[in-house]
């Protein structure tokens, strides 16, 4: 970590700020009207000015076609919000750079410097083009280096950064419109995020809607104004806006005394339209049900994770409806009282992702650019930034130019106010490195200095000296939210990155062709879909991304061997390549894939579709009679039934209507697809005895001794897997015992015999029927040759290179292609 | 061939089994896997050449940053470190018995 500064940004729905760690203590910056806060709203006038924060927010009443705010939700789409004065359309994520620009002003102005890296949050719901689009705004807001986490790990980090007691803590993170649940652990210094639950419909801005609903029957009662009446009109939709602005101060307010005022201004804001007064009783009551059910969410988490209220050590409150008191009583009363104090729950997130930053080694300051080579010997050390370890391991290397020699021995020796400590003298590998343990002072920034010394005992100059490891909480890598993996052709998912892959994350996989890609033509591409999600089956997945492979060098036939290795950066930033080894050729232009615009026509389409899958569904579930089935319909028809009722007002313009619509849309189908799997569970219970039945004895007999072992593994976590029903986990043991068998089974003589015999039979659906039909006459040439009984000999071998060429003259079935994003690869 | 490049496949994925990667027995304790992890990424990252590959039954194999810090996570995970310790048993087991 060095003496760098860490920067942190919370890139909030409604408010951002950001956050600066020093290695000892975090800082939330102020920005130039002295809040901590900066409301995420960018206006740009006639002129093309740009303002952003609270000016702007200012603004969005009185100016609302030149004024933009609550874009979040429109991130990785390609939506451009419109300024009428100006002409401009913006993406959502050049929206989201002015305000990250606004920010990092901010910075400056107080620190002195531009940050040219920083980490920032996102919603634990979002995906990966949604990421990509918030490391983009970073970027265009001039960071070089951007890195992503998630939003509940960054309030846990805040809260459980040096952390002296050991236990379970829970995250209560109340938004604007969504609450989120997280469950962590404290494990002598590790910080793990266990699980997260939470709701989607459930946030501060009910409890809004809740209190004006309220405020508007009793103004409307009382005879002084109905702002219920003329929603559709401009003056309804004035006096509802000036009512929400005034229930907004009262409930701020409530929070302090015991009543308050709902006072409503008139047009000119010179007069009073309406006056009532509100208790904080009454406001409590108005959100009891809310508080229920958020507590119902925390129960859930518990219970799933098989622990109670008393297990949890504290409870840390995050967001703003958190400051009301009520509210805080009754998260109080269920943990005994447990709630963390001193933590702000509107900059917590921001203080976690610069702490985050600490832990990465992301130094914000323009001097980690630098430079200039000191003089001495050049030396590589490599530490923990952060760690929970008090004797962790550093590494070095030295790196001698020309006409300097490696040093006989080193030493670390740690500098502080105790007097410091120094490790016993080592000597270096013949390679000029060390591996040494040094010991840290709990709790602290420890300062190190690196002395090297020759055969004689002189001290030896080193460029590089003095390094710092602060002992605190140590944090995992941020995890991947949802696997990510290929679409094959036959509908199949090959999983590159499980659900929770900490990041970075790189893996390579050997893939095939499944058909032949003509040599230099731009128009004959193959495609090789990036999907993420859960599912097995590739097209129950989101598309992501696509890479194509086309302009190739020399026509590649089908079958060809393609090595395909997907990459995601700390940021959420994928990188995909594809090299062919039979041409030498790698391929590496991803086309992302934008995530669906929520905007309501959108919506509408997918509700048909969805409605009708679930008809197609219920019928299965009917006919087939699965329990867990029924229960899983029941659960969509009940969201579907939401999402219906919230289509009015989603049409009628309402944004959170038709964010929520997008939502339970999500919601209905990830609940379709549970449903669709465990209907389909008697079929995967079938094929996994059928895969025992028929793999076992080959594996047997032709298997190598590891590929024996391997099965064995396989077969055992198979029944596990049956045992428990768990589809997912059984359908990735079925695919291992496949390999394996298959790998077996053309060791056995007679299966080219069989291969052969196929071939023959289904030559004509070959998708190039001569070539297939002169394999097949070389084939059966060689077999008259080379009689069975020829096992070790040549012949064998050449007879199963040419089955392995007519085999892949066959194509895979075009329907479940066509299902798996046109996959070309299997 | 297909059927060769899905066995290896495979192997990619069951040799990268936490315990192998980070070379330490599937008893080691959180701190002991922590500390390891760390090591390996510093010795990796100075370019060591003894840390870039790692011992399987199957053979040696690449070992890089990225592995290393999936098997940390993975291994925090005590539900995931469960079913990697299962399977590095295993191994183990198929590793002595092709030696005798």
């Amino acid at each position: 970590m060095g003496s760098g500064i860490h920067v942190g940004i919370d890139l909030g729905t409604s408010n951002s700020a950001i956050a600066l760690f020093d290695g000892e203590s975090v800082s939330v910056v102020a920005n130039a009207a002295g809040e901590t806060l900066t409301p995420s709203v960018v206006r740009i006038d006639g002129r093309g000015g740009r303002t952003v924060g609270r000016r702007a927010h200012r603004a969005l009443d009185g100016d609302p076609a030149n004024t933009r705010a609550e874009w979040k939700r429109l991130m990785g789409t390609a939506e451009r919000l419109p300024f009428a004065a100006a002409g401009a359309a913006l993406l959502p994520e050049e929206l989201s750079a002015e305000v990250v620009a606004s920010l990092l002003a901010d910075v400056r102005d107080a620190a002195g410097f531009t940050p040219r890296a920083a980490v920032i949050s996102t919603p634990a719901l979002f995906e990966l083009p949604q990421n990509h689009a918030t490391a983009r705004a970073g970027k265009l807001a001039g960071l070089e280096e951007v890195v992503l986490i998630q939003e509940p790990i960054a309030s846990a980090i805040a809260a459980g950064w040096r952390a002296d007691q050991q236990g379970t803590w829970l995250i209560y993170d109340l938004g604007g419109g969504t609450l989120d649940v997280s469950l962590l652990e404290t494990d002598d210094g590790r910080l793990r995020v266990v699980d997260h639950a939470g709701d989607n419909f459930l946030g501060g801005k009910d409890i809004d809607g809740a209190l004006v609903e309220w405020a508007a029957g009793a103004l409307a009662r009382s005879g002084a104004v109905d702002p219920r009446v003329d929603r559709a009109t401009a003056r309804g939709r004035g006096l509802l806006a000036r009512l929400r602005a005034a229930c907004e101060q009262a409930k701020i307010e409530l929070s302090r005394a015991e009543r308050a005022s709902i006072v409503m201004p008139d047009p000119t804001g010179d007069g009073i339209e309406g006056e009532l007064e509100i208790t904080r009783g009454d406001l409590e009551a108005l959100t009891e049900p809310f508080i229920a059910r958020s507590l119902a969410a925390v129960r859930v988490l518990l219970a799933k994770n098989q622990r109670t209220a008393d297990d949890v050590a504290r409870v840390v409150l995050v967001g703003g409806p958190t400051l009301m008191p009520g509210l805080r009583a009754r998260v109080g009363e269920m943990f005994g009282g447990r709630i963390a104090a001193g933590i702000d729950p509107m900059t917590i997130v921001a203080r976690g992702a610069a702490l985050y930053a600490g832990s990465v080694g992301l130094d914000a300051t323009p001097a980690a650019r630098a430079t200039a080579p000191a003089a001495g010997l050049p030396v590589r050390i490599e530490h923990p930034s952060v760690t929970a370890d008090m004797e962790p391991f550093v590494v070095g290397r030295c790196l001698p130019g020309a006409g300097q020699t490696v040093p006989d021995r080193v030493r670390i020796e740690r500098v502080g106010d105790d007097g410091g400590w120094a490790g016993a003298d080592s000597p270096l590998s013949p390679e000029g490195s060390f591996v040494l343990q040094v010991r840290l002072e709990r709790s602290r920034r420890n300062k190190f200095v690196v002395r090297a010394f020759d055969r004689a005992g002189a001290e030896v100059p080193l460029a590089t000296s003095a390094f710092a490891i602060v002992h605190g909480v140590s944090i995992g890598d941020p995890p991947l939210a949802r696997a990510i993996g290929i679409a094959r052709a036959d509908d199949t998912t090959r999983v590159y990155f499980p659900k929770g892959t900490p990041l970075p994350a790189r893996r390579t996989f050997a893939h095939h062709t499944v058909r032949p890609i003509a040599a230099r033509s731009d128009d004959d591409a193959l495609a090789v879909p990036i999907v993420q999600g859960e599912s097995m089956r590739a097209h129950r997945n989101r598309l992501i991304g696509m890479l194509h492979l086309r302009g190739v060098d020399r026509d590649l036939p089908a079958g060809s061997r393609i090595e395909v290795t997907l990459e995601i950066d700390r940021s959420g930033q994928l990188a995909t390549r594809a090299d062919v080894p039979g041409t030498g050729q790698t391929f590496q232009d991803v086309a992302f894939v934008l995530v669906p615009t929520a905007s309501v026509e959108t919506a509408e389409r997918e509700l048909v579709a969805t409605n009708r899958r679930a008809a197609e569904v219920q019928r299965r579930t009917f006919q087939l009679g699965i329990p867990a089935a029924v229960q899983s319909i029941a659960d969509v028809s009940a969201v579907l039934a939401d999402a219906d009722r919230a289509l009015p007002a989603a049409r009628a313009g309402d944004a959170d209507a038709a964010q929520k619509l997008h939502r339970l849309l999500m919601d209905a189908n990830n609940a379709l697809d549970d449903a669709e799997a465990l209907l389909e569970w008697p079929d995967l219970d079938a094929e996994a005895r059928r895969c025992k039945l028929t793999y076992t004895p080959m594996v047997a007999q032709w298997g190598t001794p590891a590929e024996q072992q391997l099965y064995e593994q396989e077969l055992e976590a198979a029944g596990a897997a049956r045992t428990r029903n768990d589809a997912a986990d059984l359908e990735l043991h079925l695919d291992a015992m496949r390999a394996l068998g298959r790998a077996a089974y053309v060791r056995d003589p007679r299966s080219m015999a069989d291969a052969i015999d196929w071939a023959a039979a289904h030559v004509t659906e070959a998708m190039d029927v001569a070539a297939a039909a002169s394999l097949l006459d070389r084939a059966r040439a060689l077999q008259a040759q080379s009689p069975a009984a020829d096992v070790a000999g040549g012949g064998l071998r050449a007879l199963r290179a040419i089955v392995a060429e007519i085999w892949e003259l066959f194509p895979s079935s075009p329907e479940l292609q066509a299902k798996s994003f046109d996959s070309g690869i299997r | 061939m297909t059927e060769a490049d899905d066995v290896e496949n495979l192997l990619r994925e069951r040799l990268a089994n936490p315990f192998l990667v980070l070379d330490v027995a599937p008893s080691a304790s959180v701190a002991e896997i922590e500390r390891q992890g760390q090591r390996l990424l510093a010795e990796l990252a100075a370019g060591l050449d003894g840390a870039r590959r790692y011992a399987t039954p199957s053979g040696a194999r690449a070992r890089t940053p990225e592995m290393v810090r999936s098997a940390i996570a993975e291994l925090r995970d005590p539900a995931r470190r469960l079913a990697h310790e299962w399977w590095a048993r295993g191994m183990a087991a198929a590793g002595a018995a092709a030696a005798t």
